[in-house]
């Protein structure tokens, strides 16, 4: 690595503070370093250029006789900045502010949700004026409105600063949010009064400075007084974001960022913020359930559970495979790897998909996407559908002028190849099925010289939230090698994911006896034997790898209805001789020692450190993968079968299906086509179309996709039903 | 004091409007002359020639170009643009500029590109001067028909009925499509204005007089007029006047020549009360300071401005209050909603105002007036807060007994005052379903 350069930096005085910081800081950065606040309300970097709309930090530059906008302006050498603090010219302009916005802002605190942890109160109560002159009727207007199922927009409060419209313009780049109208009428809205909708829509809830903008979960849920805030990290995703779990009298109420600069900035998935309320679902299970004959299923004690979850394991005499979802915590992995491989010599396991750690040559915080100059996307599934905050990335770098390439499949072409080679801020991303779980990725990256480079990454974005934490923990976690469990004597499933997967279930169908962890009635149950209530990454204490290959601590954030697995695979394991602590941390500093060069515990911190890159290392060549069939050859009379294409979209899954707010955002029950194949078949958008494969039958509504290539039907997982990998589309 | 037609030049006598009368009477030889010549020497000769803005500001307009990158030292393109958004109400100056002399416009467009090396102009026409529009388009295709362009593109871009527009960076916002609102300044448009590249924006007057200064040397430019006000300006005179109407007359002549002499007086034999002598944004003056010459100097020096160089009369059947309503209604009315002061203020103005029209008003309510004004003034993000609380805060200034007046026993001209001819009535929000949702 070359060593950079030393920034330029200009001094400069603040309320009479000498200050010295590099050429080109913000004048409200710098005060904050100089220990002096600047008050904002418009101002967010994170959105783009400063506006300098507000008006709240209005300072005294010597030489120029208006105030100016704080925000706006760049520390210069020789600047001599009076604040508030020191400049009565300057205090008079910031209390004029505030009371010009609380002019017509309505006096609803006590019943506002913001109230409490609100900028515009904290601003006035140190700034602004005591007392009212306003006399006359403020401005009324219908509140709160729907912005979304999810968000509630109170156009009474809003001080309009802009920070939503900006973010919905510069940061999602959807640009649903506008205002509307001029003046005192200004209001924001959304066009022709569409639900605000898309992946990143919740952020404007955090973005608000006032309680114009919130989230509908939160409404009259708390005070401020009332809650406590746990750090802990999202388990949605293989992001990983950070994020504080609100909770009041052990209960989630909402869901903030935490902004782990590197990986996130401070912006969540709507999945990640709004779907905690799973965890109060009225189908989870509360207790151990085992198959009675002729009843059903029965609840029993959690001893009769373990004492027969023992015998299960018993009488399986080491024919047992376990399917892991990738939502275990890492310590959760380990426990059930040691009860099961140590304990009772069952050393098979079905991962939830391939890791590599080829990839570890060329680890690089998440924000290296951020600041690239080219970003190639391998893969054919979106980026927001596998890891949402990821496109955000994207979107940034985009922003920051660089190109980004889409290739379909693992392979750019060569002129793309030569322009990866010669960048020094070039990033691939791989979002989509194979690739060996980023051997492929790691092989490209190496061949591109990507190791030397510390301004290149190369993402591998996997399906689930904790894959290779799952896959490295259940390694370590005993000696031995695997040994051919057929026939299968008990299949244990080990979380929801592992139920959801189609080769789980079938390999249920052939296994004596079923034992699944999970949290809901009617995934696994009816397919069980013994049903061991799991928990949500919410309720853990824990560790979790994030694609970057990060570790990051969860915590408990609320009190699970049950035990958590590791509490009762404590005592599982105790009945096999094996011992494991019921104690995250205590798991964690023994496979720390085995996996993470024994990094503490603690270590590991509220904002958790990537590790250095490792050597590379050549993966295991790729094997011959069964090759997709080529899409029907074009013909005019010819109507072939296309390739289904199935996808795991972000609005879906269990947590989302139990969240009312987020239904809206599900996708619609329709099939996507390419053009020519919609065509052929004289089918238009919004067409109701029957997809059907070997005797099923979906019925669906047809959408043309310019995006989609030919040959292929396009369909969410939770409406594709049974089909198969080759489908017919016909017009209903 | 006679006339001195110099951007009007001609008009009068023959249509120009059409090319080939604008060629006879010796349009776009300038334009020749000036292609001639190197864009420094342009430069030179408008910094020479003492023009100063006549959209409102003043600003030097050879400073103002010197500030623009030369292309060898910016990889973007240079843009021109003309702010023919005119609507500040009682300025109807560039609307006779741009239908009787269209083609000295395009002269004036063309030397200033040559000026500047650009080739891009861009043309901002206030949406509802239809008729301007049409002719200046004929004009221009004329123009283009002859093969007078040399190479540089003009686009005429109709605006869409906001005030705000003619603030030249609000302007920018529209012309790129976006909602018209300022941007905070820096970077300024000479650096980073239209599509983030340099750009020079000037008014539809002083684009037109560019020609004739090239026609006439700068230094004979220089003459006319009076120090630090050079040439003449095409003033606007309207309200309680005989002959309202466009006079283009040299800087310095005296409110009293343009309003006595020039415009006939006040009819009706009623007095003068007040004068507004740049357009409703600024301070009002009284009738004693009639004699005060029409230039940025004398004008400064009795606490007002010669803006856009609308006149406007008040004779005594006028009430000041209503007078400050009204001009706050359209400053309320206008005002983008980007930034705080001018959001709230100038609606908290509007309803100050109206309590002490009708009676409502407590005695502390003028200073409170004042006060709204003076929290608004020098603390926006673009001068149209200081637009409504200058012109307000100077009613209440100067006629403070009025004011009072209306505190003690109610408004005294109630049913006499008359605001005709001043000021048109803000029709407010009459097209917009939502404000029938909203309780002032």
């Amino acid at each position: 690595m070359s060593s950079a350069p030393q920034p330029e930096t200009v001094t400069l005085t603040i309320d009479g503070r000498a200050v010295e910081v590099p050429k080109g800081t913000g004048l409200v950065e710098t005060a904050a370093f100089a220990g002096v606040e600047i008050p904002v309300f418009c101002y967010e970097p994170r959105l783009g250029p400063p506006v300098g709309a507000c008006r709240m930090c209005l300072v005294e530059v010597e030489g120029i006789p208006k105030l100016q906008a704080g925000c706006t302006l760049t520390a210069q050498d020789g600047m001599v900045v009076r604040t508030a603090q020191t400049s009565a010219k300057a205090a008079e302009g910031q209390n004029a502010t505030l009371e010009f916005i609380l002019v017509n802002h309505p006096l609803d605190c006590p019943v506002c949700d913001k109230g409490g942890e609100c900028p515009l109160q904290d601003l006035t109560f140190r700034w602004g004026p005591g007392a009212s002159r306003m006399t006359f009727p403020k401005r009324t207007l219908e509140k709160p409105i729907p912005l979304s199922p999810a968000i509630a927009l109170d156009r009474e409060r809003c001080i309009l600063c802009y920070r939503c419209t900006r973010f919905s313009e510069n940061v999602s780049g959807d640009g649903q949010l506008v205002a509307r109208n001029r003046g005192a009428l200004s209001l924001i809205t959304t066009f022709e009064d569409e639900p605000y909708s898309g992946p990143f829509t919740g952020n404007v809830t955090e973005l608000c400075p006032v309680g114009a903008l919130l989230p509908t979960q939160y409404r009259f849920e708390a005070r401020p007084w009332e809650i406590q805030n746990v750090p802990t990290v999202c388990g949605l995703c293989p992001v990983g974001c950070n994020i504080s779990v609100t909770t009041r009298e052990g209960k989630a109420k909402r869901v903030l960022s935490r902004n782990h600069p590197e990986i996130d900035q401070g912006w969540l998935c709507d999945k990640g913020r709004f779907a905690f309320g799973h965890v109060a679902a009225e189908d989870r299970i509360r207790e151990p359930l085992e198959r009675v004959r002729r009843r059903g299923f029965a609840p029993l004690s959690w001893d009769a559970a373990l004492e027969r979850a023992e015998a299960l394991i018993r009488g399986a005499e080491g024919r047992i495979v376990t399917a892991l979802s990738g939502s275990e915590t890492v310590e959760q992995a380990y426990a059930l790897g040691k009860l099961l491989r140590a304990g009772a010599g069952a050393h098979s396991a079905v991962l939830p998909e391939a890791t590599s750690t080829a990839l570890d040559a060329f680890r690089a915080p998440l924000s290296t996407i951020g600041a690239a100059e080219l970003v190639v996307v391998l893969g054919d599934e979106a980026v927001t559908d596998r890891a949402p905050i990821v496109d955000l990335w994207i979107t940034q770098a985009r922003r920051n002028g660089a190109t980004v390439e889409r290739v379909a499949g693992g392979k750019p072409p060569r002129s793309l190849t030569e322009r990866l080679r010669a960048s020094e801020r070039a990033v691939l991303v791989w979002s989509g099925r194979g690739g060996g779980g980023g051997d492929r990725l790691a092989e490209l990256a190496h061949a591109l010289g990507f190791e030397g480079k510390p301004g290149c990454g190369a993402f591998h974005l996997p399906a689930t939230p904790n894959a290779r934490g799952v896959a490295d923990a259940w390694a370590a976690a005993a000696e031995g090698t695997e040994q051919d469990p057929e026939p299968v004597s008990l299949l244990i499933v080990s979380g929801d994911e592992a139920a959801a997967d189609p080769a789980v279930r079938a390999m249920a169908e052939r296994a004596e006896h079923v034992l699944a962890i999970t949290m809901y009635h009617g995934l696994a149950v009816g397919w069980s034997d013994l049903v061991l209530p799991g928990t949500s990454y919410l309720e853990r204490d824990g560790s979790y790898v994030n694609l970057e290959g990060r570790v990051q601590r969860l915590r408990r954030a609320t009190i699970p209805p049950v035990p958590d697995e590791l509490a009762w695979l404590s005592q599982l394991a105790g009945r096999f001789g094996v011992e494991v602590s019921p104690h995250a941390a205590v798991v964690f500093a023994e496979l720390s020692e085995r996996l993470y060069e024994g990094l503490a515990y603690g270590e590991v911190g509220e904002r958790a450190p990537l590790p250095l890159r490792t050597p590379y290392a050549a993966p295991v060549p790729a094997t011959t993968q069964p090759v997709p069939p080529p899409p029907a050859p074009p013909g005019e009379h010819f109507l072939g079968n296309l390739r289904l294409q199935r996808y795991r979209p972000l609005f879906s899954g269990p947590a989302v299906e139990r969240t009312p707010e987020l239904q809206f955002q599900r996708p619609p029950a329709e099939v996507e086509l390419a053009a020519e194949d919609a065509d052929r078949r004289q089918i238009g958008s919004g067409d109701a179309v029957s997809v059907r494969s070997n005797g099923t039958a979906v019925e669906l509504r047809a959408r043309i996709s310019r995006a989609l290539a030919p040959g292929t039907a396009r369909i969410a997982e939770e409406h594709a039903g049974e089909l198969h990998l080759e489908v017919e589309v016909v017009k209903a | 004091m006679p006339e001195l037609r110099i951007v009007l030049a001609g008009a009068e006598e023959r249509d120009l409007t059409k090319l080939a009368a604008y060629r006879e009477a010796g349009g776009f030889e300038a334009l020749a002359t000036a292609r001639q010549q190197e864009p420094q020497q342009l430069l030179d000769a408008l910094l020479a020639s003492g023009l100063r803005g006549r959209g409102g500001a003043g600003f030097p307009t050879g400073r103002k170009a010197s500030f623009i990158p030369k292309p060898d030292q910016t990889p973007k393109p240079i843009y021109l643009v003309v702010n023919a958004d005119e609507s500040e109400p009682g300025t109807f100056k560039d609307r006779e500029i741009m239908y009787s002399v269209p083609h000295r416009l395009l002269e004036g467009c063309l030397i200033t590109a040559h000026a500047i090396q650009s080739q891009n102009v861009f043309i901002y026409i206030r949406g509802e001067y239809l008729h301007e529009f049409e002719v200046l388009r004929a004009a221009l295709d004329e123009v283009r028909g002859a093969g007078l362009l040399g190479g540089v593109t003009v686009v005429l871009h109709r605006g869409a009925g906001a005030y705000i527009c003619g603030e030249e960076t609000a302007l920018l916002e529209s012309l790129e499509g976006e909602r018209g609102q300022p941007r905070s300044k820096p970077p300024f448009p000479a650096i980073s204005g239209l599509y983030a590249s340099p750009s020079l924006i000037n008014n539809v007057e002083t684009i037109a007089t560019v020609p004739q200064i090239v026609a006439m040397g700068a230094e004979e430019y220089a003459k006319i007029g009076v120090e630090n006000s050079a040439g003449t300006r095409v003033f606007s005179l309207s309200g309680n006047v005989v002959n309202g109407g466009n006079y283009e007359l040299p800087q310095g002549t005296t409110l009293r020549e343009l309003i006595y002499d020039v415009g006939g007086g006040i009819p009706g034999g009623r007095e003068l009360k007040a004068i507004i002598p740049g357009g409703s944004s600024v301070p009002v003056l009284t009738a004693d300071q009639v004699d005060t010459p029409l230039d940025f100097d004398s004008m400064a020096e009795v606490g007002s401005m010669l803006g856009s160089g609308a006149v406007i009369v008040i004779d005594d059947r006028c009430c000041m209050v209503q007078l400050g309503l009204r001009v706050a209604q359209f400053y309320m009315h206008e005002s983008c909603g980007k930034c705080t002061p001018c959001r709230e203020g100038t609606r908290w103005m509007v309803q100050i105002l109206h309590g002490i029209e009708d009676g409502t008003a407590g005695q502390g309510d003028l200073d409170l007036l004042l006060d709204v004004c003076d929290r608004i003034l020098g603390k926006c993000l673009c001068p149209l807060g200081d637009a409504a609380a200058m012109p307000v805060a100077s009613y209440v200034d100067r006629f403070r007994e009025e004011f009072q007046a209306h505190l003690d026993h109610g408004c005294p001209m109630r049913g006499e005052s008359s605001l005709d001819g001043i000021f048109a009535p803000v029709d407010q929000h009459s097209h917009d379903p939502v404000a029938d949702a909203i309780t002032t």
